[in-house]
């Protein structure tokens, strides 16, 4: 069994900056991570690796600094990792990164099993894991909240939509995206953060993967960001509420209900 | 943890390295020569967990990493609630094989990306979330041959606090760290004078930067406050001779030799 996981390094959200005449996020200089979500992604396919056995290989596509985020995944449990980097890829949108990360999965071959976090917190498109499953015209089930069966020929999951959740067999090999309730990430030892650290880390230019220059990059990628702009201040005002704690919970009480948040005795 | 009779002693705060460090490498080394200084001091090491909820490596694995000693009198480990069952269990197994034997248990500041302890967990019936009582009274139950301390907010309502201290000690709390203080604090002295069979370890803030204590205290110091943290200690080692000190944020190039002095201990690192 081999899993393949697909993870993205994003600005700290406390740190991201956009270029004003580009409106892409400037990512000189600033403190990066790895995308939050992605580490779901990481954990569910080290716990699938751990009771039906196999490998975790983790890819992403970024510059050279995205190998530190594939250090974090291989102190999580992964077994190898990749960076696809390269002048080409600069400015692939959703389409054209998950060309490239389709073409990276085929180079590293035998892939039962995809996985990536619901979406990436820079973008917040949730485009890439979906179009992986297009360009390798596999099945795909996004919002993976459980898996609950897993063997060589099929996956059964189960995903969260607005009602509540279904359940859903894919036929493998299929790209899974996952949410934060899947499970809980474990904390990486000292001596696992210290072995990733020696790991070597193959690093593939677009004909490493057999990737058409034509197909990744900015020109050729069908998506245009005409206009960014930063969202409206919130509204609202706070409230100070005196008294003693049943004083004051009641004037709570009272003004909830004033807002209609609450209906009141 | 209160050192030889008739000789002040200190609890020197050690932060591990952080997850996110570029320089882990050098940052180990740097704890490894604070850990080595305190102990020579006779001092005791209290290392940190994941504190303000920045994912640290725990003190036992940098211990065991760097091959440190562990003397049992000498070293205490915080412990807070924000863990996975699994990585409690192996923390408290892996730190009984090593020899560690103090535990300040606290209930700690949690984060995205740290898990943490449910209450069925550690066997705690009618509460919504673990606390450092629930969290003490279990590792008091299975390993019971661990001293296990808690901590004590001066600037929170005292009801409450003492109230939530009155449990703390119930559920097996053996000695007390309290925030820090700069100066003789009535709730402190309520404190001793309530348990004057625990002892209490009273914690010296030493950084400069007072401001930095606004939120223990619940109000905002100002930034240009001046302060001197070795002064301040030394009128609080003599307010509370009856004392311990915690001491955080401590400089070591700066501060430390001070300290010693105030032990009593020469270059050599032998006591006067």
């Amino acid at each position: 069994m081999r899993i393949v996981v697909c993870i993205k390094q994003v600005p700290a959200t406390d740190d991201a900056k956009i270029d004003p005449v580009t409106k892409r996020i400037v990512r000189e200089g600033m403190k990066a991570v790895l995308n939050p979500f992605d580490l779901y992604a990481v954990e569910e396919g080290v716990r699938l690796k751990e009771e039906f056995g196999g490998t975790v290989v983790a890819v992403t596509m970024g510059p050279p600094s995205a190998e530190k985020a594939l250090r974090e995944c291989l102190s999580l449990g992964c077994d190898e990792a990749y960076l696809l980097s390269d002048r080409a890829y600069g400015g692939s949108d959703t389409w054209a990164t998950s060309y490239a990360l389709a073409k990276g999965i085929a180079k590293i071959g035998d892939a039962d099993l995809v996985i990536c976090g619901k979406q990436a917190v820079d973008g917040d498109t949730a485009q890439v894991g979906p179009g992986i499953a297009a360009h390798l015209d596999w099945q795909q089930c996004t919002y993976v909240s459980k898996v609950l069966s897993f063997d060589c020929n099929e996956l059964v999951a189960e995903r969260m939509n607005e009602a509540g959740s279904d359940r859903v067999a894919l036929t493998l090999p299929a790209v899974l995206t996952v949410v934060k309730d899947i499970n809980q990430p474990r904390v990486p030892s000292l001596r696992s953060v210290l072995a990733s650290l020696e790991a070597e880390i193959p690093v593939w230019k677009p004909a490493d993967i057999g990737a058409d220059v034509d197909k990744i990059g900015l020109n050729p990628s069908p998506t245009r960001v005409v206009k960014t702009a930063p969202p409206p201040p919130r509204s609202g005002e706070t409230l100070h509420i005196s008294g003693d704690a049943a004083q004051a919970a009641a004037a709570l009480a009272a003004k909830l209900t004033q807002l209609g948040f609450t209906e009141g005795k | 943890m209160q050192g030889q009779a008739g000789k002040r002693t200190f609890e020197v705060e050690i932060i591990p390295p952080k997850h996110a460090s570029d320089k882990i490498p050098a940052d180990l080394q740097l704890f490894a020569d604070k850990y080595k200084r305190v102990m020579d001091s006779g001092f005791t090491v209290c290392i940190t967990d994941n504190a303000m909820g920045l994912l640290a490596f725990q003190g036992h694995e940098c211990i065991e990493y760097l091959g440190l000693p562990v003397k049992p009198e000498q070293l205490s480990i915080h412990l807070n609630t924000f863990h996975s069952k699994a990585d409690l269990v192996k923390l408290l197994d892996d730190c009984n094989a090593m020899g560690v034997r103090n535990f300040l248990i606290i209930s700690g500041d949690g984060s995205d990306r740290l898990p943490k302890l449910q209450p069925h967990e550690v066997e705690a019936e009618g509460t919504a979330s673990v606390t450092s009582v629930e969290l003490l009274a279990w590792i008091k139950k299975h390993y019971p041959q661990f001293k296990l301390g808690v901590a004590f907010n001066p600037y929170e309502p005292p009801e409450d606090e003492f109230e939530k201290m009155e449990r703390k000690i119930a559920a097996g709390a053996s000695f007390i760290v309290t925030q820090p203080i700069i100066e003789k604090n009535a709730i402190v002295d309520e404190l001793l004078e309530k348990y004057p069979d625990v002892p209490v370890i009273i914690e010296a803030w030493m950084s400069k930067k007072l401001h930095l204590l606004s939120d223990a205290v619940g109000y905002t110091i100002p930034e240009d406050t001046p302060f001197d943290p070795l002064t301040t200690l030394e009128q609080l080692l003599e307010i509370y001779p009856q004392c311990g000190f915690y001491l955080s944020i401590l400089g070591f190039k700066t501060q430390y030799g001070r300290v010693e002095e105030l032990a009593g201990i020469t270059k050599g690192g032998d006591a006067q």
